[in-house]
């Protein structure tokens, strides 16, 4: 895979983290080890949502 | 020859291309200087300053150390403390601190030259924005990533933590009616602009719904299609603009589009969240980052001439757009790009909950406010490409250079920097709007600058008025976002700090509350929007001092707290790192504040303008239709000399109980207790 190539996908994959995609398998993953009951994907992402608006989240 | 000579060679190359960049910058006269001379010095301070100053902070004044267990490895829960890779949390940490102010600020603050405020960009940047960014994040981190009014409590002194919880909230309204007025400045008479803008909302509302029911969370697919549909919006503004029949809808005036906004402000603040905030707040992250990117890229492919002069003559304090002199007004008019108290309440939020280890705070505190600041660089690049009497033509209001073409025209070629009514038709043309004469705020001359950028890149000339509406709608895309992601944020806190008198007042979901504290937070900046909107002098000229003045006073207390835990922490022989920026900070904000409250000057002291006013009133110089207007502007004159005391006290109360401390503790009259969570053995790799 060429440089260019290989920049490219990390940057994509940067995004996925940075746009938070990985967040809910990620809290499956620590939920389930803790044996708690699991909420949806989507009750998950509106809840994150409201916590990350809830503060100060962006600068002028 | 060995490694070691070679970084010492290669570190000397850079200090002297560094050295001979800036000599280019600050002693040619006569002829304009490339424009790459300047991001060429920028860049080599910057390397230099990480290289070395962000080493030796690191090194010896923190002493950072990855043996021990970040909060996000102790804590983690897989939701609010995440171990997260450095390169993610680089890319939250600056997503949240790149705000318009570095954009706003150097554009404005060039009517002193672009000589200035570079300077103070950069160095205020290395030695004071990065230094605050960098030790509030450690000091976070050490302390379970505590918020900076929590540490303020518990480091400095509960008087001092009620002053920085005031204080954040204040600043709130100053920072959202500010930033409201850019974009009515940059919206009025713009049918173009604000067909986009408006398009955007449900654009927006699709994607919320998209992304909340369709394909929960695929923000990237989401925001994909969506710059899809906004680069369309764009586009399609022309036919809008160009219609007879919807123009005439989207042409509003400055009062109007104020409305507009505080409306929607409020009905952001009270609807569900995923709906349009978040959504929205998506595609302005990704549009900032691409634009600034391509604006770099753009400065170094067009490697254009500067043409405004390194000082002018506004150094003096006669400036157009703003009164007063270079010190403290330059200072305080480049808040973000140099040094930026709001940036201590991102470093102090979310970003010390997924550092994975200390080292990290280094790159993202210090390094990301580093980026941030070359941001400020760009801005101030894009504004002395422009001829300087388009510059003065765009940004001076009305009631300084007058309402006409050939009156403005006069009166800026009088200073010395020649325009004609034809050339600024010409640009407006070109550019696809009615007029650029008065459009204070800085937003559109920045679009102009960067539009100038891009279009002489790639040789796309003939794009210039989309090139033009591309960067009105990023600037306004992202400032409503901040607009109203800043009117939720300042919602519940107000919540929570009327919960402490009034429980159901405290709780989030319970919607009478809901809605009285949304309405009072709109009411709070519309307030300010509206009075900057009728102000004749533009807005800008009073506005803007007083939120780069609360911006500062944050950084005041950011940096009080540092200090006070350096000294905590046995450390008192490095605390100059944080106490000679907020040496300098007290400095300019102390003489800011006085002068803007006392100075004899009408345009520059509120209580003179006041004064003046009352005197013409008196004397019946005012005519009779006027006159309700002016004793309503008399009021809001002497309200922001209120506003501007208040926040001189704040500093000095927070500045009082911290030097009490030091020299409490320098005496060894009271002994230093370090609130640290404790040391606990990290397990995790890097």
């Amino acid at each position: 895979m060429t440089f260019l190539a290989k920049l490219t996908c990390f940057c994509w994959r940067l995004l996925k983290e940075v746009a938070g995609e990985n967040d809910y398998a990620r809290y499956c993953r620590r939920a389930g080890a803790d044996g708690a009951k699991l909420m949806t994907a989507e009750k998950f992402y509106v809840l994150q949502l409201r916590q990350k608006y809830s503060r100060i989240n962006r600068c002028c | 020859m060995g490694v070691m000579a070679a970084k010492r060679i290669f570190w000397l190359a850079i200090a002297l291309l560094a050295a001979l960049s800036l000599a280019m910058i600050a002693f040619v006269r006569g002829e304009p200087v490339n424009a790459v001379w300047l991001v060429v010095a920028a860049a080599c301070c910057y390397a230099l300053g990480y290289r070395f100053y962000s080493r030796f902070i690191a090194l010896r004044v923190l002493e950072l150390n990855d043996e021990r267990a970040t909060p996000a490895e102790r804590l983690e829960d897989g939701r609010d403390f995440v171990p997260t890779n450095k390169w993610v949390v680089f890319g939250h940490h600056f997503a949240a601190i790149a705000g318009p102010g570095p954009l706003v600020g150097p554009i404005l603050a060039a009517q002193f030259g672009y000589l200035p405020g570079t300077l103070w960009i950069v160095a205020g940047g290395l030695v004071g924005g990065c230094v605050q960014d960098f030790v509030t994040l450690f000091c976070s981190i050490r302390r379970n990533g505590k918020s900076l009014g929590q540490m303020a409590k518990e480091e400095v002194s509960e008087v001092g933590g009620w002053t920085a919880v005031l204080a954040v909230l204040f600043i709130m309204v100053i920072v959202i009616a500010v930033i409201a007025l850019v974009v009515v400045n940059a919206l009025k008479s713009s049918p173009w602009g604000l067909s986009t803008i408006s398009m955007i909302i449900p654009i927006a509302m699709f994607l919320g719904v998209y992304l909340r029911y369709f394909r929960v969370g695929r923000v990237r697919e989401a925001s994909v299609i969506g710059f899809m549909l906004v680069l369309g919006a764009v586009i399609g503004g022309r036919y809008v603009a160009e219609s007879p029949t919807f123009a005439h809808y989207f042409t509003c005036g400055g009062l109007s589009l104020a409305w507009i906004i505080i409306i929607c402000g409020f009905l952001t603040s009270v609807l569900p969240v995923w709906l349009l905030l978040a959504p929205r707040d998506y595609l302005a992250t990704f549009i900032k980052l691409g634009t600034i990117l391509l604006l770099a890229v753009g400065i170094l492919l067009a490697h254009p001439q500067m043409l405004l002069p390194p000082l002018t003559r506004f150094t003096d304090g006669t400036g157009p757009i703003f009164a007063g002199k270079v010190f403290p007004f330059c200072f305080i008019t480049i808040a973000c790009g140099a040094i930026s108290g709001f940036h201590s309440l991102i470093a102090t939020g979310t970003t010390p909950k997924l550092i994975r280890k200390e080292s990290q705070a280094r790159m993202i505190g210090y390094g990301g406010m580093m980026i941030e600041s070359f941001v400020g660089v760009m801005a101030m690049v894009a504004a002395a490409v422009l001829q300087p009497g388009v510059y003065f033509a765009i940004n001076s209001p009305a009631g300084v250079v007058g309402a006409t073409a050939d009156k403005a025209t006069a009166t800026i070629s009088g200073w010395g920097f020649p325009v004609t009514a034809q050339t600024m038709s010409d640009l407006a043309t070109r550019v696809g709007e009615i007029t650029l004469f008065n459009r204070t705020g800085g937003a559109p001359s920045l679009a102009v600058g960067m539009a100038h950028i891009f279009s002489g890149t790639l040789g796309m000339g003939r794009l210039e008025a989309l090139w033009y509406h591309f960067a009105i709608m990023f600037e306004a895309l992202f400032i409503l976002t901040l607009l109203d992601a800043g009117t939720r944020a300042g919602r519940f806190m107000l919540q929570e700090l009327l919960g402490h008198f009034w429980k159901p007042l405290g709780r989030t979901q319970w919607y009478p509350g809901v809605f009285i504290t949304s309405a009072i937070i709109v009411a709070a900046w519309g307030y300010f929007l509206i009075q900057g909107v009728v102000d004749p002098l533009g807005g800008i000229n009073s506005l803007w001092p007083l939120f780069g003045i609360s911006n500062q006073l944050l950084a005041t207390i950011a940096l009080c707290v540092a200090t006070t835990i350096l000294i905590k922490m046995g450390k008192k022989r490095y605390a100059w790192v944080t106490m000679a920026p907020l040496a300098w900070l007290v400095a300019i904000t102390m003489t800011a504040s006085y002068q803007k409250i006392w100075h004899p000057d009408p345009r520059l002291g509120f209580l003179a303008q006041a004064s003046d006013l009352s005197a013409q009133l008196a004397a019946g110089t005012i005519p009779a239709a006027k006159v309700a207007e002016t004793q309503h502007l008399i009021f809001n004159l002497r309200l922001d000399a209120a506003v501007t005391a208040i926040f001189a006290f704040l500093v000095l109360v927070i500045l009082a109980e911290s030097g009490r401390n030091w020299w409490l503790y320098t005496v060894g009259r009271k002994v230093p207790v370090l609130r640290e969570a404790p040391m606990k053995l990290s397990r995790i790799s890097a």
